[in-house]
């Protein structure tokens, strides 16, 4: 393989790029101290230290679990949305303007909300997490739905194959990429979203140990913890999404 | 069991009159060629025998069984299309096994069942793959053997070869003749080409310009000469097409 190509399969450029950035950083951390930007150094260190103490894990397991209940709970009921849109239009407009209204409202709503509800508890981001994603993944799979292509459908008019059989032969396998890309959308908000809501009432979490680390003057830590979430979030891209998306391009 | 088509006085409208009234009758073992101008209602002729729409006037039967509407058809119709409408993520074997679900087969008999019509239709040992990686000449044999697997009472081939370039079309000719005496299906087949329709035809209807009714009805049996039946239907489709070009121009 030449060069060129191993150098854009590594991400050169891109860690090219970044490496002026970290120069850049140490630079203005040493010219506006540790407080408003804590050295690269320090915050090596500090990600060090988390590892070593196995705190990483700790807040992490916390974080994901709630992220997978309320994440979980999204993509479910969107699929019953999903099938909805399928059998009727009428359900297809319903859930249209459902759709357009969850995503005008703001994460702190759903946080106020979920706190007065359910009190200062893990639903508080759980529910939060789900209200944002549900949206997002139901919007991609009407979408997915409604691109279905008519034609094949027709085809299987003509050979007298059931409506289950049109569903699973046809409309499910057209529509999972769109499942997909919903969903690999959804759980970069559910990951965001869900820390923000952890700075209201739980005692682990990524959200809760960065505003604890924002209270005790250790910026170093909420960086360290921004790392800790980049980091999740692009396992996930590649072990599970991208795992999937392969498996489901075998045809392409 | 031979099955007899009959279109009787089968009329359609979309907003303005595309057929204004068209019968005939196809005994089974036929091969007919259903040719006329562009824009003639040749298709949507098709579709309605196939049962895919409903006529404005008139009625289809299959086997004294009326195509359309709901309810029970024990009639099997197969319909090749011009895109080859096969599911991309399924293998072509899968794809033709789907058809034979609706009929109730167990697994072992609609994959032997998939397998014979494939290599039937010249796909032997790409049975395994996806329409995806194979030609398009390749994906409408596909198409073809998928529509053959149900063994239909009529067998509907709309413009099927459109899309191939003239020497897999003159294959896919000589393939389909091929397999029609193979099987001995009733075909009725739509092509505006007059030279395809006289190379595979037993039977040929020619529409007139839209609306269309039936401009001219000739037996392709050897009787006359290849070349003179083409011509004289050349000049025949080149009168329908100047009445329809003169009457979208006039209208």
């Amino acid at each position: 393989m030449n060069a060129r190509r191993w150098a854009s399969r590594l991400h050169l450029p891109t860690l090219g790029v970044a490496l002026v950035i970290v120069a850049a950083w140490l630079a203005l951390s040493w010219r506006y101290g540790a407080y408003v930007l804590p050295s690269p150094a320090a915050v090596a260190r500090g990600f060090a230290d988390i590892v070593a103490s196995g705190e990483i894990w700790r807040h992490t397991a916390a974080s994901l679990g709630r992220i997978v209940v309320g994440f979980g709970g999204a993509v479910v009921v969107a699929l019953l949305a999903g099938l909805a849109a399928f059998l009727s239009r009428t359900a297809r407009g319903v859930i249209h303007d459902f759709v357009s209204v969850l995503n005008s409202t703001s994460v702190f709503v759903w946080i106020v909300i979920s706190i007065i509800w359910f009190g200062l508890s893990n639903w508080a981001p759980i529910f939060t997490t789900f209200m944002i994603t549900l949206p997002v993944i139901a919007s991609n799979i009407v979408e997915g739905v409604e691109n279905v292509d008519r034609r094949l459908l027709e085809m299987g008019d003509v050979y007298r194959l059931a409506g289950r059989q049109k569903f699973t032969a046809i409309v499910v396998p057209s529509t999972l990429p769109y499942l997909l890309a919903g969903m690999k959308v959804g759980f970069g908000l559910a990951l965001k979203v869900s820390v923000v809501a952890e700075i209201f009432g739980v005692t682990s979490g990524i959200g809760y140990v960065m505003n604890y680390s924002r209270e005790i003057l250790a910026t170093q830590m909420v960086f360290v913890w921004a790392l800790v979430m980049i980091l999740v979030m692009t396992a996930t891209d590649k072990l599970v999404f991208d795992a999937i998306s392969r498996r489901l391009d075998r045809w392409r | 069991m031979a099955v007899t088509l009959e279109v009787v006085g089968v009329g359609k409208d979309f907003l303005i009159p595309v057929i204004d009234s068209v019968s005939f009758t196809v005994e089974a073992g036929e091969f007919v060629c259903l040719l006329g101008p562009n824009g003639c209602g040749k298709t949507t002729l098709l579709r309605i025998v196939g049962g895919l729409e409903p006529p404005t006037r008139g009625r289809v039967l299959l086997g004294g069984e009326p195509v359309a509407g709901r309810g029970r058809h024990t009639r099997k119709v197969g319909v090749v299309f011009q895109e080859d409408r096969l599911l991309p993520w399924m293998t072509l074997r899968e794809n033709v096994e789907l058809v034979l679900l609706p009929l109730g087969v167990d697994a072992r008999t609609r994959r032997a069942t998939a397998e014979r019509y494939l290599r039937l239709a010249g796909l032997a040992g790409f049975e395994g793959y996806y329409p995806a990686r194979v030609s398009g000449g390749m994906r409408q044999r596909a198409a073809i053997a998928r529509a053959l697997a149900i063994e239909p009472d009529l067998l509907l081939m709309d413009e099927p070869f459109g899309a191939l370039d003239a020497q897999n079309r003159r294959i896919m000719q000589a393939e389909v003749r091929r397999i029609w005496h193979e099987t001995g299906r009733t075909i009725v087949f739509v092509t505006h080409a007059i030279e395809e329709a006289v190379a595979i035809g037993t039977a040929l209807i020619m529409l007139s310009a839209r609306p269309s009714r039936i401009r001219a009805e000739v037996r392709n049996d050897g009787r006359l000469a290849r070349a003179t039946l083409v011509d004289d239907l050349n000049a025949l489709i080149m009168e329908e097409v100047e009445r329809q070009q003169g009457a979208s121009s006039t209208s």
